[in-house]
């Protein structure tokens, strides 16, 4: 017989000849009784209709991420239809707006960009940045302290209002109070820009810019000295040494007969306030008085 | 006017060939769920390559993206095809042996199909069910009609062998 001669005879492509030697084989009854039992077969109902609403719920948002699509759940689709434009709506609205992270009064904070870089920001400090463009732009605009760990990457810039700080792959502590700037580096190499001047600053330098004069320091700490709860201060005038104290104390300070303009250098702890407030005292010969939401500083003669 | 991003021939075009396409993943795996998602997923596609596909081309594209989906599913998974029963009760002249006769060589049946290899058993169904002519479905599986003939034959073949448990 021809060749595929069932597919033949399924599409009653046989001849006369063929066929009636086909139904002269003992196999025909079985082939016959196997297509007639198929052709009574049918499949799962597909409903036509519930497929097309569905499909279209994804049409309309066809640009947005694939929804899994659990036929079963006809109603928890629906649900899941709706909840995903608008957590697709907003993904896109927030997408664009900038990333916020701000610290209160004696508050510290750890937060990790998109790329793994890590900042710790320092009390009352806020830092922007836009989580979106992030892999073109590392950009942190920065007001207050931050330690930076930089992954190594493109150039990661960040913005003060005195001054830039642009680097590739490093540790740092940028802080920058009112007028006071100063940026440390602890591993590889920054760049800061301070008015027109640009500089380069290698692992254990600062640079301050304090009262509109640059000082330049070095130090073998390999971190920021607040991060062990401790401020430092290297001829500081008085003045940013009790504003960081209120700003790790959240306690006002006030000053009696008090150069405030004196230099200071020492540290004091940032989590044992008596013993904080003797660290900055003593060494300048100061006494003071405290109140329920505020400390006195004074001159020792003062009647 | 002939456009795929047209809505009246994109609707068409669901309206034509949205079953066969349900059908043929559900021939293929004997899963609903799977036969669902791939009508949904050739149609999303599709509608988001309306500009490209014309409409006679369409088709074939559909199949081809309903079949790509489950390209990596282990073709080993046991496939169990239900089957609504169609069976008709009008004539009251069968007797119960005939009946049982008839139910258990139907379930014989079954597990033969069952048993067939998938791209046989998706050949024989849709021309046996769906009525698809070989041309058809030798251009849905993008394979010569001849190639299509010899699945139909060896697919009849392998039944008859097995019901008869040889």
């Amino acid at each position: 017989m021809r060749e595929n001669y069932l597919a033949k005879w399924l599409n009653n492509e046989l001849t006369e000849e063929e066929l009636e030697a086909f139904k002269a084989t003992a196999e025909y009854a079985q082939y016959q009784k196997i297509k007639e039992t198929t052709d009574k077969l049918s499949p799962p109902e597909f409903n036509m209709e519930q497929a097309w609403l569905q499909l279209n719920g994804q049409r309309m948002q066809e640009q947005a991420p694939k929804v899994i699509t659990l036929s079963p759940f006809k109603k928890f689709l629906r649900v899941a239809a709706v909840a995903a434009v608008l957590i697709v709506g907003s993904y896109f609205y927030l997408g664009t707006l900038n990333t916020k992270v701000t610290t209160q009064l004696a508050e510290r904070t750890e937060l990790t960009l998109p790329d793994n870089s890590e900042i710790i920001l320092n009390a009352d400090s806020k830092i922007t940045y836009n989580k979106k463009n992030w892999d073109n732009e590392r950009n942190v605009e920065l007001e207050g302290e931050a330690f930076f760990k930089v992954a190594k990457g493109k150039k990661f810039t960040v913005a003060t209002d005195l001054g830039d700080v642009a680097v590739l792959g490093t540790q740092f502590n940028v802080q920058q109070r009112d007028d006071y700037f100063k940026v440390t580096c602890f591993e590889g190499l920054v760049q800061v820009s301070y008015k027109d001047q640009i500089l380069k600053l290698p692992a254990g330098h600062s640079f301050a810019v304090v009262n509109g004069t640059i000082t330049k320091q070095s130090s073998t700490a390999t971190q920021p000295s607040w991060m062990q709860n401790e401020s430092t201060f290297n001829s500081v005038p008085l003045k940013y040494v009790l504003a960081e104290f209120e700003r790790q104390y959240d306690f006002k300070v006030e000053t009696k007969n008090v150069d405030t303009e004196q230099l200071f250098t020492g540290t004091f702890s940032n989590s044992d306030f008596n013993v904080a407030l003797e660290s900055i005292s003593t060494p300048l010969q100061l006494k003071y008085t405290i109140g329920t939401l505020n400390v006195v500083f004074y001159a020792e003669d003062t009647p | 006017m002939d456009n795929v991003c047209e809505e009246q021939q994109y609707n068409t075009i669901f309206k034509t060939n949205s079953k066969t396409v349900f059908n043929y993943i559900y021939y293929k795996f004997g899963n609903e769920e799977k036969a669902n998602d791939a009508v949904q997923e050739a149609f999303v596609k599709l509608w988001e390559n309306c500009n490209k596909v014309t409409p006679d081309k369409a088709k074939s594209y559909l199949f081809t993206v309903a079949n790509n989906l489950y390209l990596n599913v282990i073709k080993a998974e046991k496939v169990r095809l239900k089957h609504a029963d169609k069976h008709r009760n009008e004539s009251t002249n069968e007797s119960p042996e005939f009946l049982l006769e008839e139910q258990q060589f139907k379930e014989k049946l079954e597990n033969a199909l069952d048993a067939l290899p998938q791209n046989q058993r998706t050949t024989f169904l849709l021309n046996r069910i769906d009525g698809k002519k070989y041309a058809e479905i030798a251009e849905l599986e993008g394979v010569s009609v001849k190639a299509i003939e010899k699945r139909m034959h060896l697919a009849l073949k392998s039944l008859r062998d097995k019901i008869d448990g040889i």
